[in-house]
């Protein structure tokens, strides 16, 4: 059984009188000690699906699974949930890291003798022992997100939602989130997490889905998506000895060329189109041609493109 | 259900206490006001005297109306400034029901402010040397009325969790209570009478007002119509929250402020 089982979730919104379809057809499945990127723009459906899955949104049609329990129908399947979402703070300010740990907990169904016991192993694990009793809103961004996360994992559920989780720390504190991450991920939780960093996704992740305008349009085993996506599409930086003229760089913004600098440009595409691209710069000197290996973030760009193309 | 309501009652003390100026400043105006009634300014009491001239009256009508007010608009409060601040999504992925965790926040928050009127009342009491009559036969009365707010308090939870914005309602509804309190449905005549006692906390008050003002025995078939409307409008405010937040759900507003 998955932790995990997300099936054909729709939800659509009035909003300003019109019908929005928010999210069109999602399904996702995760087993226990994965990580799903969960990948897409803004407004793309990514946070509404997370929601769906709390049990925070009703789907209008389709299904949730968490440990083969309905959050919808079943309330007590939330203690096998732990979420931190974008947009809110999650925590009680007023509170101290201690505090909201053991409130939280008992929230999430724990007694309080054993909210305040795992609250003391997480303050440890995630470093935060000397801010016990520190009020929340006198942390920094990076440890109040470290909190969040704490304290969504204070009832030990078997899936954990992140939404985000690095939006707006610094790179350390960014780094740090990631390593609690996999190590979250290596105790055995699933793991959802939506983030704009693919490097994230792509370091932390073993499955990646996309989604745009609600629909999931690629979804596979992290490492295989590259490769699947890498072969298909090809990235070459070149740097010319001389500014590039106007006419070339016309014929160029066709080929899916983009102009970094006047005299430097990168080429996104299918390899057989680079001759075309090498046979408009002929004969201007070529100072530097170098293949870029495929990363997560020119194929989820790619993918996005193909995707707005076919809307 | 024991364990998150003092998780509750512990999370209202240090929200209370965080802010100590904040807190005192309630104390005092808190304070003041019960010092001006001893002294005599019954006028402070507003619509609490309507529960008789005599000053155990005075204030028993006025710690009801004030604790009322509170209960009243708690919720909705609470829901709305959890909205803002982020925190409401957060505390309904709970496996306790919206209307459990709301009523152990209700009932945590009401005890505090209880406690603080009451310990106040008898430093005041210490003070000036005063007494106050306080029968046992108030107590059901005063548990009916308290119920019929709470039921009141989920309503207008109800109304916070799908309108958001409900700061003129809350307004509203307080000339809605002085109404339901102070009017004194029980001497009605005819039909009018018995429709008069089925409003939300009226039967309760006006019982109240038999004891305290009439000095006249409690009267049976009007209090076991004041706990049975009390009871009445406490399940029915929890009926519209449980509806509430199905069709905040259903609807994607949840958390939206």
């Amino acid at each position: 059984m998955k932790t995990l089982e997300a099936q054909h979730l729709k939800k659509s919104y009035r909003q300003g009188g019109k019908q929005v379809q928010a999210v069109v057809d999602v399904s996702l499945t995760i087993a226990a000690g994965e990580v799903l990127a969960f990948l897409g723009p803004n407004g793309a459906g990514k946070t509404t699906t997370i929601k769906l899955i709390a049990g925070l949104i009703r789907p209008d049609a389709g299904t949730v699974r968490i440990v083969g329990r309905d959050p919808h129908q079943d309330p007590a399947t939330l203690a096998q949930v732990g979420a931190v979402l974008e947009g809110n703070r999650n925590l009680y300010w007023r509170l101290t890291s201690m505090q909201n740990l053991e409130y939280f907990g008992v929230l999430r169904g724990l007694s309080a003798k054993t909210a305040r016991q795992r609250g003391l192993q997480l303050l440890e694990t995630f470093g935060l022992m000397e801010k016990r009793d520190v009020a929340v809103q006198t942390l920094s961004r990076g440890m109040q997100q470290k909190l969040a996360i704490a304290t969504a994992l204070i009832h030990q559920p078997a899936l954990l939602l992140l939404d985000e989780p690095t939006l707006g720390l610094d790179v350390e504190s960014a780094q740090t989130v990631k390593s609690l991450i996999r190590q979250i991920a290596a105790s055995g939780r699933a793991i959802l997490l939506t983030t704009h960093q693919l490097d994230i996704a792509e370091v932390l992740s073993d499955q990646v889905a996309v989604i745009q305008q609600g629909m999931i349009i690629a979804q596979s085993p992290t490492r295989e998506f590259i490769r699947q996506f890498a072969g298909a599409t090809c990235t070459y930086q070149i740097e010319l000895e001389q500014a590039l003229d106007p006419i070339r760089a016309e014929q160029l913004g066709s080929l899916e060329v983009t102009l970094s600098e006047p005299h430097q440009m990168q080429f996104t595409g299918d390899p057989e189109l680079f001759y075309r691209v090498l046979e408009i710069l002929r004969p201007l000197p070529l100072l530097n041609v170098k293949r870029k290996e495929a990363d997560l973030t020119h194929i989820f760009l790619k993918l996005l493109k193909k995707g707005n193309g076919k809307a | 259900m024991i364990q998150l309501f003092l998780a509750e009652l512990k999370r209202s003390w240090i929200q209370y206490i965080r802010y100590p100026v904040e807190a005192l400043g309630g104390i005092l105006i808190t304070t003041f006001f019960f010092y001006a009634l001893f002294v005599g300014a019954q006028y402070v009491a507003g619509p609490a005297s309507q529960f008789g001239e005599r000053l155990d009256a005075v204030v028993i009508g006025y710690v009801l109306w004030t604790l009322v007010i509170f209960v009243v608009n708690d919720i909705a409060l609470n829901l709305q400034v959890e909205a803002q601040t982020g925190t409401l999504e957060q505390v309904l992925l709970s496996p306790f029901s919206a209307a459990a965790i709301f009523l152990a926040r209700a009932c945590a928050s009401f005890l505090l402010r209880f406690s603080i009127v009451i310990t106040i009342l008898g430093v005041i009491l210490l003070l000036t040397g005063s007494q106050l009559r306080f029968p046992p036969s108030l107590v059901l009365p005063l548990a009916s009325v308290v119920l019929g707010s709470y039921g009141f308090a989920f309503l207008l939870g109800s109304a916070a969790l799908i309108f958001k914005r409900i700061q003129q309602l809350l307004i509203l509804s307080q000339f809605g209570l002085l109404f339901l309190l102070a009017t004194p449905t029980e001497e009605w005549q005819g039909s009018l009478k018995w429709v008069g006692q089925w409003l939300p906390m009226t039967a309760g008050a006006g019982l109240l007002r038999d004891v305290m003002v009439r000095d006249v025995d409690l009267d049976g078939l009007r209090l076991l119509i004041a706990v049975t409307s009390g009871i009445l409008y406490f399940g029915l405010g929890l009926v519209a929250f449980r509806w509430a937040v199905q069709v905040a759900k259903h609807r994607g507003i949840l958390g939206s402020q």
